[in-house]
């Protein structure tokens, strides 16, 4: 436990944690310092002036509160009157040559500068005098637009791109009322993770080129979830709006902050994947080439795996635990293999020291931990053996050739239960004896464990107008003794011991359980 | 303030040329940090070529290891140096409170109405171009001219046709 300090805010006595500055320790406790400049991963700059409170009896008496660390016994005045001219003068400043163009711009409704007005100013323009004129929707690469009049330069995505990703592609140049920020004519912003600047922005001033105007802030609803783009499963907030006579679509990820896995980040491939969740996805349960209801396509299948001499089962090692789990447990009681042969999921040198992995499977460390088969030979000799095969999900095209897809299940019964098409290759969609159209991970609850050993819950929220299945549901109805999320859920806890003490998967701590290789047992 | 954002390319790579290639490693060693070297890198480009161009923006960001967007922060908050090209005689004015009280809008109206150079401009044959700027440090001399760095104090429309002579 941190040590806990007493300090006064307008008099009254709040508890905070030590070794803060003020807006971190007091935003703890619920009290707004409002500020532009600082962030807390990127330090402290003091540039904007709006986080400037006054300190009784200190010296000096008005200072910065993201520079400032709470002290025992400090008298923080936020409601002063001439705290509050301040805060009302910086406001009226940040304005003078704002453009409030906030009908037409895309943070409105997220944006600090209108929040602040709201709470700050609340005023009328004196300003008569023309505005400086600077540029507009300036490309900046990587998928971000600027408005160079909208910007308050605070210089957050300066420092992002100097202090985090060390590629240092903006600058804020000029000085005065025409400081703006630009990058090196030639030198755009070209990394990974360029798109976090649009997040960092307070203002309407970067904005993401995917993103603009396909929908207002306060009309997406947000799910938070756990990017299945890679292993280090970043915390993400999946926004997503269901209008009127349309689907349910998502508009867009943004990183949700996670200390312990990824601070307040994402890479931009991460932020993408949001596109094949709403497009080219399987929509129809077919059993011989020919659309069923699924209860058709299970109870044969069914009678299948019971007459099989062998049954395979392969698995995606981006599923949750409890997928894992039903379909183990129903290999289990069938008799059948369970693989989650999935070389093709690593992708050799595509990773980082940040955050994006090799592995561009969610939950391998969850496969592990259940002692799944992965490996290829594993796979191979299963394959050979199995006169019924079954796969849930796992994008086979990416570990094998169409070829040696199709030679492994030449004489094999296939049912496909998968999200997107291709999974088996393209040669072997008309060959496959049944296809079940899946729910993605987007649309599911569920728990994976990160490449550090960190088990995470997400919750899916999108609720799509074509009813899926989950693998959960499909797997209870090939009769596995997990018949439903919370049965499944009771397994995974079976057998990983660590996570016994939490009821449902809910219960688990927003950061995370870190399950270290002797808490995970087995 | 103006906007000072947009460099100008001549479209040919920048160099510098052994005289100051030596003088920048010469310098390079003072500093404990090789970013110090912004500054002065960017006063040796403006000795050589007179001006900054982007592509010594470019050089010099490569040469001492920084980014670029740093250099171009330095090159556009400092006015003094030039970001477009200027004559051979840059001719500065100072504009602050001493120089204007002492008449230097009498100068600037001479360069005006002698040479038809008005302040950011430069006169056709590239031979003097003519900036105001701001408080030189010599109030107690004033008016001062700058040219080419060096200092001319107590100056009048006399003593600059004289002055102007002697560059012809």
């Amino acid at each position: 436990m941190t040590e806990m300090i007493k300090l006064f805010v307008n008099g009254e006595e709040v508890e905070v944690e030590s070794g803060k500055n003020l807006i971190d320790a007091l935003e703890k406790v619920g009290i707004e310092i409002p500020h532009f400049c600082y962030h807390p991963a990127l330090g402290a700059d003091g540039n904007c002036r709006m986080c400037l409170v006054g300190i009784e009896e200190g010296r000096p008496p008005v200072v910065p509160a993201c520079k400032t660390p709470a002290k025992e016994g400090m008298k923080v005045l936020l409601d002063a009157d001439h705290i509050k001219k301040i805060q009302h003068d910086v406001m009226e400043l940040e304005f003078i040559n704002h453009p409030t163009d906030c009908p037409i711009c895309d943070q409105a409704g997220e944006c600090k500068l209108q929040d602040y007005y709201m709470k700050y100013e609340g005023t009328e323009s004196r300003m008569r005098v023309p505005q400086v004129k600077k540029r507009k929707v300036q490309d900046f690469g990587g998928g971000v637009i600027h408005d160079q009049e909208r910007c308050v330069a605070c210089g957050r995505c300066v420092r992002f791109l100097r202090q985090i990703t060390k590629t240092g592609e903006l600058g804020l140049v000029n000085r005065g009322d025409d400081c703006r920020v630009e990058f090196f004519p030639g030198r755009p912003i070209n990394n990974r993770y360029g798109l976090n600047v649009v997040d960092l922005c307070p203002v309407g001033a970067l904005t993401s080129a995917d993103f603009r105007f396909k929908q207002r802030a306060w009309f997406l609803k947000r799910a938070e979830s756990i990017c299945h783009g890679c292993s280090k499963g970043c915390n993400i907030m999946v926004d997503h709006n269901k209008e009127k006579y349309e689907d349910d679509i998502i508009y867009r990820i943004r990183p949700r902050h996670n200390e312990q896995v990824n601070g307040w980040f994402m890479c931009d491939a991460g932020r993408m994947t949001y596109k094949s969740e709403n497009d080219n996805r399987l929509e129809e349960c077919t059993l011989a080439g020919t659309v069923r209801p699924l209860t058709d396509i299970l109870a044969d299948a069914q009678s299948r795996i019971e007459k099989a001499s062998k049954a395979l089962f392969l698995v995606s090692p981006s599923a949750s635990l409890e997928q894992l789990v039903a379909v183990q447990a129903l290999a289990e009681k069938t008799g059948a293999a369970v693989s989650a042969f999935s070389d093709g999921y690593i992708v050799k040198d595509d990773g980082d020291d940040f955050l994006i992995k090799d592995d561009k499977a969610a939950n391998r460390t969850g496969v592990d931990l259940l002692s799944i088969a992965k490996s290829r030979t594993h796979f191979d000799n299963m394959a050979k053996e199995a006169d019924v095969f079954i796969n849930f999900d796992n994008d086979l095209s990416r570990s094998l050739s169409e070829e040696q897809i199709g030679k492994l299940f030449k004489d094999t019964w296939v049912l496909n239960a998968a999200t997107h098409p291709g999974h088996l290759g393209t040669a072997m969609a008309g060959k496959a004896g049944a296809s079940v159209a899946l729910r993605s991970w987007s649309e599911y609850h569920g728990v994976v464990v990160n490449c550090d050993g960190i088990a995470q819950k997400f919750v899916g929220g999108v609720m799509k107008n074509i009813e899926r299945p989950d693998i959960v549901e499909i797997a209870a109805g090939l009769g596995s003794p997990a018949t439903g999320a919370a049965a499944a859920w009771a397994l995974v806890q079976k057998k990983i011991p660590a996570l016994a003490e939490f009821g449902s998967f809910l219960e688990l701590p927003a950061e995370g359980v870190n399950l270290t290789d002797n808490e995970a047992g087995k | 303030m103006s906007d000072r954002s947009k460099l100008i390319a001549t479209g040919k790579p920048f160099k510098f040329d052994k005289k100051y290639d030596t003088e920048f490693e010469r310098l390079v060693k003072r500093y404990p940090s090789r970013e110090s070297m912004i500054l002065p890198a960017l006063w040796l480009v403006q000795e050589q070529e007179g001006w900054v161009c982007e592509e010594a923006i470019g050089y010099v960001a490569d040469r001492i290891g920084t980014f670029a967007s740093k250099v171009y922060e330095v090159a556009t908050f400092y006015t003094m140096m030039n970001l477009h090209p200027v004559g051979k005689y840059h001719i500065c004015v100072c504009r602050t409170l001493s120089c204007w009280l002492r008449g230097k809008q009498e100068i600037v109206n001479y360069f005006r109405d002698e040479l038809n150079l008005t302040p950011g401009k430069t006169t056709e044959d590239k031979k003097f171009s003519l900036e105001e700027v701001e408080c030189l440090g010599h109030c107690g001399s004033a008016p001062v001219l700058q040219i080419n760095g060096e200092f001319y104090e107590n100056m009048d429309v006399d003593k600059v046709k004289k002055l102007l002579a002697t560059f012809k």
